[in-house]
């Protein structure tokens, strides 16, 4: 089934009516609870606690998971396992790059790519809290800027690194330069003691092979890793009309740029990066999704549900 | 085609602009952020910027809208289809030959004479020659179509003047002369020692196509001359009044620096000399000891030993005596105390002129107080009737001044002979001393009393206070100089013959008003006393080639005209050469051209010869002045070209009618620029409505 026949209407989803929410923790329940209700005939919701075998008790393991009825009938220590673990690590990895401020319009009420991915990552983190999930997040541009380690308890954190990184983004404070994914995520992957769950937010505007690379270091480690590429409307179809001196929002470049006479070639190129980051990183046994920034969060929800249970079989 | 002003085609550089705009400007318009350059840049660098200039239409509009805006400014006119040159046919020959006093330099004008006849000389049967002397201005000296053997005797017949040189009236002398000729060839001969002096770039002269001018110099190279170039009389003011100082400026151009002796002369006799050395190419100031002024206007003389050029080592002035302006001023019986002590304390001040003012009572004057005087105040008085009433309007009538004081009792009841002269009759008294006084709020600038306190910081009759005053009511043909805050008239004129009455309708001293307490007082007296006396600062000298107006040097005439009532008094006017020239002081005859170097002699018609008025003529200080140009910067001037027979523009010939005609040109390409630029507003603001 494909994520557009499971998309439900949610209107309310929209990232320019979510944008006038201020508070992300209510955004990412309205969005949640929205998007649960319009699931409740889905047959993927609870796949992750069926039973799946018993195992000898080995000291150290939490007493409470002892199955009782089953020592005493055999007088041993057991202990349940499920299909599914309920509690995963889930690392959220938002890139806070300058490249990712672009999209923000006041005119059309248009949001930018970063406070999409803010606002993806505020409702992620919520969804995957009310499933007693242990969620963390890192912000990246060249580097680690702010990370809130995996928790159950630490969606409050979470939703304020990101109202943080909102607001350093709107006072023009996030560091200029070229980013690369590959040293923060090196460093990342060096933290995550458990196994976890490893989402990717960015605008990937680095050769697909060095994404690949970037996240091998996340793979390598045992992590399931999901990638969620946004793109602002306008870097998918180059609309502009006028001749323009364009800068580059990372380094600051110039370039004189007459769109109509390389927009096709614009949009080929693009169309091919897509195309051969969804084919590497698919190759790298990761998710890849690109998504849109005018269009509803509920898809990236989708998306991470989808992936998530496909996770939730290896274990 | 040509172009009037051809500079204004640099303009076409602004063809440029639009292409920048649509090749760089343009780009550059906007500036777009964009997350990433990385797709853009893999795009070949070629696809990026090839094709740069869009909108071609509208850079073509813009193009041409500068172009022709440029040309049109540029003044583009059509030349008409010029005959060719002739160079065979009859010759139209004027000769320009130089008169000036520099010609008298060495052997100039024995060359500029042979130079002169042998351009004659060169004539055929068929030509036709004209002589034309020139020095300050130009004359034909020869009748029309005059033989070439007239012309010679013309020219041996000719004499230097004392006056200086200026070519452009002599090149358009002869500009006309041969724009009139028909004759097939035109040429111009001029004979001069082209001082630097006499040629100024304003001097616009053109010459039909195919005239040939050609110069003959007959300066020598070097010309080393001294020359008193400015003689001044000042009174001496360490001694006694009648002693001057005289004090003369010697200039050398070029003379090697050696003693001269420099003498003064005085009534024909040699009363100081001094020997000077003067710097070459530098000026001296020698200053003789003051000397006493001789009874009546009197002949001196400042000499240098003569040189190459004896007209200038001479320079002559005349001496007279302070003449005192008479004044006569008239008190009431009850006068206040010191009523009138303001104005005498003021007209007695000052040396140019000086005034002599006598004080008299209203009821102690007689008719011979007022004889001979050129100035009668009636300070607070009302204008006498009787004889001495009649006495006063006939001086009035022959040219001297009247001041009537208005103040608390003057011009109360008036005469009536004299209500049809006075220049307004006084009303009530107005009193201001309610509001902290009036104050003089309209002045007539440009009348004679007042251009003085025109300029910037030149006297403030602001600061004065009125308190009281009359209403004046000016009468047909007065005309009112200065006016109250409130409007009413302050100072009234009106000219009676050749005479002025003034009214005041303040008093003259500190008792209505506290003008006689300002510092503007003392130059606004002087002002007044000057004007209504018809005072003019007598020279000393004048320059050779000015005109003489009778009807303003007063000081002049006077002594042959005081007391008579006809003002178109004839006289004499006998010229340092002898010749007699009659004059009037109004009229047609009132001007006199002083052309020669020397001293002329104004009389009266029953004046005896040496008993009249001596003026002294000097040479234009500008003909000492011997620095030479090059003839053929004024052929190329007057030509257009640098060579001696060129073909010139030929604007000077046609009408005012055709030269427009020919030049309408620009008003058509300025037209089309402006539809251009029209279409361009057009064009644009679709494409910008197109593209946004």
């Amino acid at each position: 089934m494909s994520l557009a026949a499971l998309t439900p209407s949610t209107s309310f989803l929209d990232p320019s009516v979510l944008a006038r929410i201020g508070n992300l923790e209510l955004l990412a329940k309205t969005v949640v609870e929205g998007f649960i209700n319009g699931l409740h005939r889905s047959p993927h919701l609870g796949a992750s606690t069926d039973f799946a075998e018993h195992r000898a008790y080995m000291p150290g393991d939490d007493i409470r998971r002892i199955d009782w009825r089953l020592w005493a009938r055999t007088d041993k220590y057991f202990v349940k396992e499920f299909e599914a673990e309920t509690n995963t690590n889930f690392l959220i990895i938002v890139d806070v790059s300058p490249s990712m401020r672009y999209g923000a319009t006041a005119d059309d009420g248009r949001i930018s790519k970063l406070s999409y991915a803010c606002y993806l990552a505020a409702c992620l983190a919520y969804f995957s809290s009310t499933q007693r999930d242990r969620v963390g997040l890192a912000t990246i541009d060249n580097d680690v800027v702010d990370y809130v380690p995996p928790s159950a308890k630490h969606l409050q954190q979470i939703l304020h690194a990101l109202d943080r990184v909102e607001h350093r983004a709107r006072d023009g404070r996030v560091q200029a330069g070229k980013s690369r994914l590959l040293p923060p995520l090196q460093k990342l992957s060096e933290t995550l003691r458990r196994r976890s769950l490893v989402l990717l937010i960015s605008d990937l505007y680095e050769d697909a092979a060095e994404v690949v690379d970037a996240l091998g270091y996340v793979r390598g480690r045992g992590n399931d890793m999901i990638v969620f590429h946004v793109l602002d409307p306008r870097e998918l179809d180059f609309p502009f009309a006028d001749s323009s001196n364009f800068i580059d929002m990372e380094t600051g470049e110039k370039m004189p740029v007459i769109p109509e006479y390389l927009r096709k070639q614009y949009r080929e190129l693009v169309r091919e990066h897509t195309t051969d980051l969804s084919k590497r990183v698919g190759e790298a046994r990761a998710d890849y999704a690109l998504f849109d920034t005018s269009k509803p969060l509920d898809r990236a929800l989708f998306a991470y549900l989808a992936a998530r249970q496909r996770f939730n079989r290896v274990r | 085609m040509s172009f009037l002003a051809p500079a204004f085609l640099l303009g076409l550089a602004a063809i440029a602009v639009p292409v920048i705009i649509h090749l760089i400007h343009r780009e550059k318009r906007v500036v777009v952020e964009f997350p990433s350059l990385m797709f853009l840049q893999r795009i070949p660098y070629k696809s990026v910027r090839r094709q740069k200039i869009r909108h071609l239409l509208l850079l073509i509009l813009r193009c041409l809208a500068f172009a022709l805006l440029a040309a049109a400014f540029a003044r583009p006119f059509f030349e008409r289809t010029q005959p060719a040159v002739a160079t065979s046919g009859a010759r139209e020959v004027v000769i320009l030959l130089d008169h000036s006093a520099s010609m008298g330099y060495g052997s100039r004008w024995t060359s500029a004479r042979a130079a002169a006849k042998k351009a004659v000389g060169t004539l055929a049967p068929d030509d036709r020659a004209t002589l034309v002397l020139f020095a300050n201005d130009a004359a034909v000296a020869t009748p029309p179509n005059a033989a070439p053997a007239a012309v010679a005797a013309a020219i041996d017949a000719a004499k230097l003047t004392s006056e200086g040189t200026r070519y452009g009236a002599a090149l358009k002398l002869a500009s006309q002369i041969i724009a009139s000729s028909k004759l097939p060839r035109r040429e111009v001969v001029l004979v001069s020692d082209f001082q630097k002096t006499g040629w100024t770039t304003h001097d616009e002269v053109g010459f039909p196509r195919g005239t040939a001018i050609t110069p003959i110099d007959v300066a020598a190279a070097a010309s080393p001359d001294l020359a008193v170039s400015r003689v001044t009389t000042d009174r001496d003011s360490a001694g006694p009044r009648d002693h001057v100082i005289v004090a003369a400026r010697v200039t050398n151009t070029g003379a090697p620096d050696k003693p001269v002796s420099v003498s003064l002369a005085v009534g024909g006799r040699t009363v100081q000399t001094q020997s000077a050395s003067i710097p070459a190419h530098g000026a001296k100031q020698i200053a003789f000891a003051s000397i006493a002024v001789p009874n009546g206007a009197t002949r001196g003389s400042v000499r240098l030993t003569p040189d190459s050029l004896p007209e200038d080592d001479i320079f002559d002035f005349t001496l007279a005596p302070d003449d005192a302006v008479p004044v006569l001023l008239v008190e009431p019986s009850g006068a206040r105390d010191n009523q009138s002590l303001f104005l005498s304390r003021a007209l007695a001040i000052g040396d140019r002129p000086s005034f002599r003012v006598d004080v008299k009572s209203a009821s102690a004057l007689t008719p011979r107080d007022i004889d001979g005087r050129a100035l009668v105040i009636l300070d607070e008085v009302a204008p006498p009737g009787g004889p001495v009433g009649a006495q006063l309007r006939n001086l009035v009538q022959s040219g001297s001044g009247l001041l009537v004081i208005a103040g608390a009792n003057g011009a109360n009841a008036l005469p009536a002979d004299w209500r049809t002269v006075m220049p307004a009759s006084a009303g009530a008294t107005i009193d201001r001393t309610a509001d902290a006084g009036g104050t003089l709020s309209s002045i007539d600038y440009a009348h004679p009393i007042f251009e003085i306190f025109n300029a910037p910081r030149s006297g403030d009759f602001s600061t004065a206070r009125f308190f009281r005053y009359r209403a004046l009511s000016p009468s047909a043909g007065a005309s009112v100089l200065a006016r109250f805050d409130d409007g009413a008239p302050a100072l009234v004129e009106r000219t009676v013959g050749r005479g002025k009455i003034l009214e005041w309708a303040s008093t003259m001293d500190a008792y209505w008003t506290s003008l006689p307490l300002q510092p503007v007082f003392l130059p606004f007296v002087h002002q007044l006393a000057q004007h209504a006396g018809r005072y003019a600062d007598p020279r000393p000298w004048y320059t050779a080639g000015e005109v003489l107006d009778l009807s303003r040097h007063e000081e002049l005439t006077a002594a042959f005209t005081r007391g008579a009532a006809d003002s178109a008094s004839e006289f004499v006017v006998q010229t340092p050469s002898g010749a007699k020239i009659r004059a009037t002081a109004t009229g047609v005859g009132h001007l006199v051209p002083l052309a020669e170097q020397g001293f002329y002699e104004l009389r009266g018609r029953d004046t005896p010869v040496g008993g009249g008025r001596p003026m002294a003529v000097n040479l234009d200080a500008s003909e000492s002045d011997l620095t030479h140009f090059t003839p053929q910067d004024l052929v190329a001037a007057v030509t257009g070209s640098g060579a001696q027979s060129a073909a010139s523009s030929d604007l000077e010939t046609s009408t005012p009618q055709d030269q427009e005609r020919r030049q309408r040109v620009w008003w058509y390409l300025l037209l089309v620029a402006l539809l251009l630029l029209a279409a361009e507003t057009t064009v644009s603001n679709r494409l910008s409505r197109a593209t946004s």
